[in-house]
């Protein structure tokens, strides 16, 4: 949403004026229950600029922590259009709607890069889970274009709001919803969809103290803004079959 | 089931006795009360679905029902009190970093009140399909859908007729096949730690058909990592019966580039006999210019591993559904479907399917998800088909093996599963990584992530 919209929509009707800005985004991008506000956080590069739609390199995997330090959210410019107002499932069977990328040709998308299906994520060391290419195939999936987890083989359709569409996943990845501002930088500001995070937060203890210095840090939110870079500074070793 | 107010008073009437033991009547989780439980016999209650065996497959259905529907009255009967994996377990026999038998051990108190199953822990003793029970250690339950999940149980008496009860018992003890999780891999593992000097040998079944059919590969691969790490002079020598090695490739690879002075695999090798005095196994070596066509051969072993040919656990065969006639006795499903042939009210899952798909812990976790939805669509009066029966389902099975420590390193092969009219059957794929080999180190890591995740399905 840009802008202008956001104001159009507070100035449509006085009442609304009272109600806290998160809360008006939270109504604009769901339907249902599934959508939830964070707080709005800025991309930031490894050396603290703000980044803009145009420094994206197509189809590359950007990596951020968001909504939590210790969550992973994969960016993506897909360099076709993405399709609109696409109708996903829970695997509660929740229905939710999927709104399309942003950016002018709505290109670009984030998805919370926590598997669906056993919660396979991008850590420091290694990542099972990320975008393949349109040109790639895997072991997962007949075509690229995909969210492709490699830890049990699912895959995930990027343009169609990351829908599970082969493997054991029965859920789409939840997607975490931008905003673009006037000039171009990016914000991320809620999470739509099934996501993961308390499954999450209950499965990795190890880790979190490996990573984050412990499950109660890693349970902390972003705040202002979170660092993005590609997914192979992000992570020493990617796997993909 | 939850039973409605008329029941629970007609019940009531009847007796002052049944009263009593209401608690156990309308539901026969541990909370069971032990007077009512110890006779076998009596009936202690009834559930819309009951489900045998939490395992692999057991556990995945009776999660899915539940998150399909919470009104689903689901009750898993096992006859363990806790669960042990026995995919991964190869690993801690080649005492891998980080992997202890708290790996494999998981409780059962987590998932059934993560999920709201019920679950009994009594082994069934026999099913009578016509008045809808099954008769248990600890009484008497009544179903209205059964599915069977029970795994495998071992097929001594077929393979070799001439060995006598006791033959076979001490056999198991001091050779245990190591497929049915539990006291058999801590038995294989405290003879591995014990050993001196010496070869293991490890039997593969005859029959065609059997659980997991890369474990003794695995096996050897692990054993023969951990005689190295140990600096235990011996060989690891598999006989296999036949000359097909699951995932044999990647394995010969392995066993050609990391062990070749430890693995021996010698094909057409038919066990004939043992003996646990000498600790001598005999075999027959296919040898076509022998007159009977085998050479007999013998081979001392240390420790030995004798896989036995894997026959349908016997709740199969108690609950008088048509089965194959092979050795393995494999539930005839009816069509693209986890419904028996035999009863529509009765479901198979797992290892005992006959469906052309390999008996894997991922293959029991699929089968668990397919079989949920038959019920939860039947149980809503939603008519349904499988979605493999439209489009073949890609990587329905992935299956990793660790073939090495310092560096660990895995090989895997997927299955697509498609129906071919009659069956749904798979279609297996060893991939090389990039380096151009079979083995890699990522592919180890995806191994413990595998498990990681599939654990967190059954337990969280």
């Amino acid at each position: 949403m840009d802008r202008r919209n956001f104001l159009r929509v507070v100035g449509a009707t006085g009442a609304l004026v009272a109600i806290s800005p998160s809360t008006i985004t939270g109504r604009l991008y769901a339907s249902t229950g599934l959508y939830e506000s964070y707080e709005k956080v800025q991309l930031l590069n490894a050396q603290g600029t703000p980044i803009k739609l145009a420094d994206l390199k197509k189809e590359t995997n950007y990596v951020f922590n968001y909504p939590y330090v210790s969550t992973p959210t994969i960016l993506l410019d897909l360099e076709d259009s993405t399709a609109k107002d696409v109708k996903l499932k829970s695997d509660d069977g929740e229905e939710y709607i999927w709104k399309g990328g942003v950016g002018k040709e709505r290109t670009v998308v984030a998805y919370s890069a926590i598997c669906s299906h056993q919660l396979a994520h991008p850590t420091p060391d290694d990542s099972f889970l990320q975008y393949v290419q349109k040109d790639k195939k895997t072991m997962a999936c007949d075509h690229g274009g995909v969210m492709v987890c490699s830890s049990h083989l699912s895959s995930f359709e990027a343009k169609e709001g990351c829908k599970n569409i082969s493997g054991p996943a029965s859920a789409p990845l939840a997607s975490v919803v931008l905003e673009i501002a006037d000039d171009d930088t990016i914000y991320a500001v809620g999470v739509l969809g099934p996501d993961k995070f308390h499954e999450y937060f209950k499965a990795f203890k190890p880790e979190f103290k490996k990573y984050y210095e412990g499950r109660r840090e890693a349970k902390k939110k972003v705040k202002e803004s979170a660092t993005m870079v590609e997914l192979t500074q992000y992570t020493k070793e990617i796997i993909q079959y | 089931m939850k039973m409605n107010r008329r029941e629970a008073l007609k019940l009531g009437a009847l007796s002052v006795a049944a009263a009593a033991t209401m608690a156990t009547v309308t539901g026969c989780n541990e909370g069971a009360k032990p007077a009512s439980a110890s006779k076998a016999g009596k009936k202690v209650c009834k559930h819309k679905i009951v489900v045998i065996g939490a395992g692999f497959g057991g556990l995945t259905v009776a999660k899915e029902l539940k998150k399909r529907d919470s009104s689903f009255d689901v009750l898993v009967i096992e006859k363990n009190e806790t669960f042990m994996s026995c995919p991964f377990s190869n690993t801690y026999l080649g005492k891998i970093a980080g992997v202890n038998l708290g790996t494999l051990v998981h409780d059962y108190a987590q998932p059934v009140e993560a999920n709201g199953y019920e679950m009994l822990h009594a082994e069934v003793t026999s099913i009578d399909r016509s008045a809808k029970q099954i008769h248990t250690t600890k009484g008497i339950v009544e179903y209205e859908i059964l599915v069977m999940s029970p795994g495998i149980g071992y097929n001594y008496k077929g393979q070799f007729p001439n060995w006598s009860d006791e033959k076979i018992k001490h056999i198991q003890r001091i050779a245990p096949g190591a497929l049915i999780p539990g006291k058999e891999h801590v038995i294989l593992e405290r003879q591995l730690v014990d050993m001196e000097d010496g070869n293991v040998v490890i039997t593969v079944p005859s029959d065609v058909k059997y659980r997991c059919p890369p474990a003794p590969f695995e096996r050897a691969s692990m054993i023969a990592a951990y005689m190295k790490k140990e600096g235990i002079e011996g060989k690891v020598i598999i006989l296999n019966a036949t000359n097909k090695v699951s995932k044999g490739a990647a394995f010969k690879e392995t066993w050609k580039d990391l062990y070749a002075d430890i693995v021996e695999h010698i094909d057409f090798a038919t066990i004939q006999d043992v003996d646990p005095v000498s600790k001598t196994v005999t075999y027959h070596l296919a040898d076509e210019m022998e007159d009977k066509g085998y050479k007999v051969k013998t081979v001392k072993y240390s420790v030995l591993n004798l896989i036995p040919n894997n026959i349908s656990s016997p709740v199969v065969e108690m609950s008088g559904v048509e089965t194959t006639t092979d050795g393995f006795k494999k539930v005839v499903m009816n069509g693209c479907s986890f419904q028996t042939k035999t009863d529509k009210d009765v479901y198979a899952i797992g290892d005992v399917v006959a469906h052309g798909i390999p008996p894997s812990g991922q293959t029991a976790n699929w089968t668990g998800k397919q079989c949920a939805d038959e019920i939860a669509h039947r149980l809503h009066g939603k008519a349904f088909e499988l979605e493999v029966k439209k489009t073949p389902v890609k990587a329905g099975n992935v299956c990793y093996s660790m073939v090495s420590d310092n560096p660990e390193e895995a090989i895997m092969v997927t299955h697509d599963f498609s129906w071919d009219g009659s069956l749904i059957k798979g279609a297996g794929h060893v991939p090389k990584a990039p380096s151009g080999i079979y083995r890699s180190s990522a592919t180890a890591k995806a191994t413990r992530d595998w498990y990681g995740g599939i654990m967190r399905d059954l337990f969280a």
